[in-house]
């Protein structure tokens, strides 16, 4: 408990004490946990590997994007009309697609992020193409304007805790129960009466809104968006943080996050070699470390092992 | 519709097609021998078009020994990457998606690898016959790229022949499909995982040796490569060897045929839904037959 | 009235090879009935038939006079049918009172929203599932191993677990498969107990076992052998039955 208020006083102190690109860093690192929380949970506890969160990110930002500057909408319309639009094209899409499983669903998720990626390029008259849409408002809240990384920083950190927190509310919920059965034995999860493919179908929804969210307020932070910042090398990098993080445990996701975003910062001076670095990262934490850094800090704290 | 245009594109989707059967030919080869994805089959080729392209233009190699040089290197990546990382993973029993991960991990450090040595120019290996293309009525096909058709087709036939006829082609496919009674038998059965490693990564770097005349190389590459492949392994079926032939000649006519109708920015858009479409429809792909074992 | 489960002209055939020709046989309401045969009977595409994991090339599969032929193996479990597999599948990830949580799962009601946002449908679905697994936990005397991760329990008690968690479903027709299978001779007697003692309770049971002993509990026993059902009834008048001595000693 008395770690959890230092680590909160910290939270809070950050903005005051750390440089702007800094906190700037962290407002990434929210923005990057709440979209791989999606990608997490699916991997943790639906053991589904998606490699089309990027899809449902770049749907919420250019929601965002479109919604206010084109339409002239306020900011929440925009937000809402990307995540029912990212529900909406997950389910439609998912229903099929999660038919399939282990390699055959991973490369499918794939093949859906090179598609999303290239229909983002090529609708041009709805994204803005490679030229992107700019000048997209920055979010107001009670009549504050979130116009600063450090002001940013404390909704993106707000949102993503209260994210969290929902998804714990949902992990000790039957659902949550029944997600789990089904990963680690779906037959005998559907002799239960599960219905394996609605759950998981509703999963990838739930996954789809979060990724949705995160891109809605990726838009708003840095009020332009374009086609680059959707590839098929941002849903790796929400599946790694999931996987480099821990994907079974809540705060795996956070971990992950500060890990592929803050790295890449500290390593930035060296030049493209941080890439590098970075994939063999992902290589050693796939091989060395299967409950990720998540499961590395619960050993640290001497926290009960899981047997 | 000019038929002119469509027998120049028929002819360009062939030569895609041969590409991607290259590429799914060598997938395949792993799959029927260790039941994994690899998902850094793209970067094979990476590694043997630029590794060809450096023996080439800087230590000033001849060009056939350049190109052997590039297979070679295809062939001990493959053969590290068997034993350094997916034997460790083995012996803990990980799980189907764990060897996904792994592959994609260590394509991108080969990707960031590439970014990073050589950085981001695209490069271009000169071709058999150079620049010269033959005209087939009126329309123009690369002399490269008929030669690429013809020794794609003759490592098929070697294929087939590795694995029906020799010692070490059959203990291979026995080592996959029953793993302890390949031992019993007295088969090596880890040794024959690398080998097929080994042989995944041959076929891989000379798919990218064959390519780069026509396809830039270039750090990026292999991921698509390795998804167009995949789609073109599927869509024959993974389990057979022609498999990827037919998938890849069929992917590549369709796309280019697509370019035809849609911006050709579409291409990957059509290629990525037949890949995603034979999976759910038709798993064991077009010519069926073998079961998707582990899929 | 026909029973609580009702098979009738059941025929299932794999590549031409001819598994089921033709089973009928009923389950009456209440009672612990048995289906034994020999190895390679067809006993087991019949269990996986009455629970929906095949679909038969014809005939059909009713519960309580309702035909459940066309149902998914999930939609018959939450109608009240549960199974167990001949290998016990507990989910060896989640500890020993979760699996037994998951009994009751056809018993409760909540969706992912509810779950999100903690409402009171939800939580209280959650606790209906614990206070199912707590009873579970005493019945079956698996308290000492409660937070036990369910894949490091021996076998014997992973199929008593199986057996819990579906118990705690409050089945309509409880499908055994094999339970008596991995079990030692103590374990197998306290197992005959522990089914008459739930059929007593008014647990309609289906115990299919190629194992005599076990099968001797139950009041009527159908005898599959070759895809057929050869004899039916008690134990003694199956047991005379001519073609059963040849189906199982070869006389």
């Amino acid at each position: 408990m008395a770690l959890g208020a230092v680590a909160f006083i910290v939270w809070l102190a950050v903005p005051a004490i750390a440089s702007r690109s800094i906190v700037d860093v962290l407002v990434f690192t929210a923005l990057y946990a709440i979209a791989g929380l999606g990608v997490s949970f699916l991997l943790g506890h639906c053991g589904i590997v998606t490699l089309a969160q990027s899809v449902f990110y770049g749907v919420g930002a250019y929601s965002a994007a479109y919604c206010t500057t084109q339409l002239g909408w306020a900011a929440p319309a925009g937000f809402l009309a990307g995540m029912g639009i990212s529900a909406i094209l997950a389910a439609v899409v998912g229903w099929p697609v999660l038919r399939l499983s282990g390699y055959f669903l991973a490369l499918a998720t794939l093949a859906l992020g090179i598609i999303g990626h290239v229909l983002f390029l090529e609708w041009d008259w709805l994204t803005g193409g490679t030229l992107g849409i700019g000048g997209i408002p920055h979010l107001e809240l009670f009549g504050l304007m979130l116009n600063t990384p450090q002001r940013f920083y404390y909704l993106a950190w707000l949102v993503l805790a209260i994210v969290l927190w929902l998804h714990a509310n949902l992990l000790n919920s039957r659902t949550g129960v029944a997600m789990r059965a089904l990963r680690d034995a779906p037959t005998a999860a559907a002799a239960l009466g599960v219905d394996n493919h609605a759950l998981k179908a509703k999963v990838f929804v739930l996954s789809a809104v979060l990724g949705s969210l995160a891109g809605s307020l990726f838009a708003h932070y840095v009020s332009f968006v374009s086609a680059d910042s959707f590839g098929v090398d941002r849903a790796i990098s929400f599946l790694l943080l999931a996987v480099l993080g821990g994907a079974r445990t809540i705060i795996g996701p956070v971990l992950g996050a500060l890990f592929v975003t803050v790295m890449p910062h500290a390593l930035s001076t060296l030049g493209d070699i941080h890439a590098l670095l970075f994939a063999a990262g992902l290589v050693v934490a796939v091989i060395f470390l299967p409950d990720g850094l998540a499961g590395l800090l619960q050993r640290a704290l001497g926290r009960r092992e899981q047997a | 519709m000019d038929l002119t245009l469509l027998l120049q594109s028929a002819l360009a989707g062939l030569t895609n097609g041969f590409v991607y059967a290259l590429i799914g030919l060598g997938l395949s080869v792993i799959f029927r021998g260790t039941r994994i994805i690899n998902a850094m089959q793209g970067e094979f080729a990476l590694i043997g078009g630029m590794a060809s392209y450096v023996l080439l233009e800087s230590l000033g190699v001849a060009l056939p020994v350049a190109a052997l040089g590039g297979a070679v290197l295809g062939g001990i990546t493959g053969v590290l990457v068997e034993a350094v990382l997916v034997r460790p993973m083995r012996r803990r029993g990980a799980s189907e998606e764990s060897y996904l991960l792994l592959t994609l991990g260590v394509a991108f450090a080969i990707s960031a690898a590439v970014l990073y040595f050589f950085g981001r120019d695209a490069r271009l290996l000169p071709g058999i016959g150079g620049e010269a293309s033959a005209l087939f009525f009126d329309a123009a096909i690369r002399v490269h790229a008929i030669w690429l058709i013809v020794i794609a087709s003759a490592v098929m036939a070697l294929l087939w022949l590795f694995y029906h006829r020799t010692v070490v082609g059959l203990s291979m496919m026995a080592a996959s499909v029953d793993e302890q009674g390949a031992t019993t038998v007295g088969i090596n059965v880890p040794l024959m995982r690398t080998l097929t490693f080994l042989l995944g990564g041959l076929v891989g770097g000379l798919a990218g040796v064959l390519v780069s005349p026509l396809i830039t190389i270039h750090y990026e590459m292999g991921l698509l490569l390795t998804l167009k492949g995949f789609a073109a392994a599927i869509l024959g079926g993974l389990a057979n060897p022609f498999g990827a032939v037919v998938g890849g000649v069929t992917l590549g006519l369709v796309e280019s045929g697509a370019v035809l109708y849609f911006a050709s920015g579409y291409k990957d858009v059509v290629s990525m839904v037949i890949l995603i479409v034979i999976m759910i429809v038709m798993p064991n792909g077009m010519l069926g037959r073998g079961a998707r074992k582990g899929g | 009235m026909s029973g609580q489960l009702a098979v009738t002209d059941v025929r299932h055939s794999f590549r031409g090879l001819h598994v089921l020709r033709g089973v009928s046989f009923d389950v009456a309401n209440g009672s612990l009935t048995g289906l034994i045969g020999p190895n390679g009977a067809g006993k087991s595409t019949l269990f996986n038939i009455v629970s929906g994991f095949l679909r038969p090339d014809a005939g059909t599969v009713a519960l309580d006079g309702a035909d459940v032929s066309r149902q998914s193996v999930q939609q018959r479990a939450r109608g009240g049918l549960m199974r167990t597999f001949q290998t016990p599948q507990v989910f060896p990830h989640l500890s020993v009172f979760e699996n037994l949580m998951m009994g009751s799962y056809r018993l409760t009601h909540d969706g992912v929203l509810g779950g999100l946002l903690a409402l009171p449908r939800a939580r209280a679905a959650t606790r209906q599932m614990r206070e199912a697994a707590d009873a579970a936990c005493d019945r079956f005397h698996l308290g000492a191993v409660r937070d036990r991760l369910a894949g490091t329990l021996p076998g014997g008690q992973q199929r008593l677990l199986e057996l819990a968690r579906a118990v705690a479903a409050k089945p309509r027709l409880l499908c055994l498969d094999e339970p008596s299978s991995g079990l030692n001779a103590a374990e197998v007697e306290q197992l005959m107990t522990m089914l008459l003692a739930l059929n007593r309770e008014g647990l309609t049971i289906l115990l299919v076992s190629h194992d005599m002993n076990l099968v001797a509990i139950a009041s009527t026993i159908h005898v599959l052998c070759f895809g057929e059902i050869i004899a039916a009834g008690p134990l003694d008048r199956v047991r005379e039955d001519p073609r059963v001595r040849e189906a199982y000693l070869g006389v």
